[in-house]
């Protein structure tokens, strides 16, 4: 009976710590490789971050210079990222993107991405994002489709106003797509394009 | 008797002011605000009153989407691939900020009186510790034509008289905010009021709205 109770009090905790690492995240795990080389946005670390905001994009070619509006090349987007641990997981975030590209025209209406997850966000510390960067991401729905993919992003607040500085790109590599400036003289940093309309805002006491 | 005044003195401030500062700092986390709100298509008159699609960022909320594939108000306007985003956030500490978008495929107002092949209707508003202001930057308007005119990258506040119908107003932006602890504005890009043979207005018919603002 004593040797019971003994074995009981023994395995009791094990289990609890067992049971509490089998729920802990493994973040180390979600972010997917980069497909590109590039100068920026190779160096990571998991630190609490929060990034919010939106804007357009004229891509091609990215720059801070819209393209003239009867070509409809041009991009539209919400998306916001929080992580407030610390460990990569963030507990919040989602992405709405638009491409209003003829090319991207699909089942007669523009792309459009809805992020349905958000499993990875992380600090990038080597970029010239003056305010803060972030590689994030997860999995998003084609809503055109139907169709389901993982998704990343390259998030860059280079100060204010956002127009002209802060830079944002984003990889569907499942269905071929990609909106990424990997011009390493474009400002803020590769692979962001630049903002032509909108702004990205990094919250530092979260970093 | 003069050291027992000063340390009581003493006491009483150290107990009273941090209370001020707490309550400061709640005053502070209480005031910072963030709006944003973006619609494709609203008509509003005596008969008819429609909105849609229609994004309004919820308090504590960092993104509100909408969207539809067209939108059809009858005798008004027609238009296609409409898209609505809100987002923004309320940070007392680092700075609160909000954008919202409007974006709109084919447009046809009063039966072709207005056309347009695509419309992009951005509102932004920021605060740091350096400077809040708000901006319209990335707005736009493809191939707009108004009663049979051409009309390229209309500036700010744009008017054109309507006869017998009333008048529009292009790329228009309504500034809001004192400038000092809160910025804010409204972008419609096609804003078209409707008026009576008395000049009177009966009705308005607005194409991409968005509307940011911050107060610190």
């Amino acid at each position: 009976m004593v040797r019971l109770r003994s074995l009981a009090l023994l395995a009791a905790p094990i289990g609890v710590v067992l049971v509490a690492w089998s729920c802990d995240r493994q973040p180390s795990a979600l972010a997917p490789a980069i497909g590109t080389p590039l100068a920026h946005f190779i160096v990571f670390q998991c630190s609490p971050l929060k990034i919010t905001g939106g804007g357009r994009i004229d891509y091609p070619p990215g720059t801070a210079d819209k393209n003239p509006p009867a070509s409809h090349e041009y991009e539209t987007f919400g998306a916001h990222v929080m992580d407030e641990n610390g460990d990569c997981a963030p507990e919040k975030g989602s992405l709405e993107w638009v491409d209003h590209r003829p090319e991207w025209n699909i089942n007669g209406q523009p792309l459009n991405l809805h992020s349905t997850a958000i499993t990875f966000a992380e600090e990038a510390t080597d970029t010239d994002c003056s305010d803060g960067a972030a590689h994030w991401g997860g999995r998003l729905r084609v809503q055109n489709t139907g169709e389901e993919a993982d998704f990343e992003v390259f998030d860059c607040d280079n100060g204010e106003p956002g127009v002209g500085h802060d830079g944002f790109a984003i990889r569907v590599p499942a269905i071929g797509y990609e909106v990424m400036c990997p011009d390493p003289d474009l400002p803020p940093a590769e692979p962001a394009c630049t903002l032509t309309g909108g702004n990205r805002q990094f919250h530092p006491t979260h970093r | 008797m003069r050291i027992d005044t000063f340390r009581g003195t003493v006491r009483l401030l150290a107990l009273v002011l941090p209370m001020t500062w707490l309550v400061t700092s709640a005053e502070g986390q209480m005031r910072a605000a963030s709006r944003a709100e973006a619609y494709g298509v609203a008509v509003t008159t005596t008969t008819v009153n429609q909105k849609s699609p229609y994004a309004v960022l919820p308090t504590g909320e960092a993104m509100a989407t909408d969207q539809g594939q067209s939108v059809s108000v009858p005798g008004f306007v027609t238009a296609t691939d409409l898209f609505a985003i809100a987002t923004g956030d309320a940070d007392a500490t680092d700075g609160s900020n909000a954008v919202s978008s409007a974006t709109l495929g084919v447009v046809n107002l009063l039966d072709g009186l207005i056309t347009a092949d695509g419309v992009v209707a951005i509102a932004t508003s920021t605060v740091g510790d350096d400077a809040v202001n708000s901006n319209a930057e990335g707005s736009s308007l493809a191939d707009l034509v108004v009663n049979g005119a051409q009309v390229s990258d209309p500036a700010p506040n744009t008017r054109i008289g309507l006869p017998g119908v009333g008048y529009v107003v292009l790329n228009e932006q309504i500034p809001t905010g004192d400038g000092v602890t809160s910025s804010g504005v409204t972008v419609n890009m096609i804003h078209l009021v409707l008026t009576n043979l008395l000049g009177a207005k009966t009705g308005e018919v607005i194409v991409g709205s968005a509307t940011s603002s911050v107060t610190r």
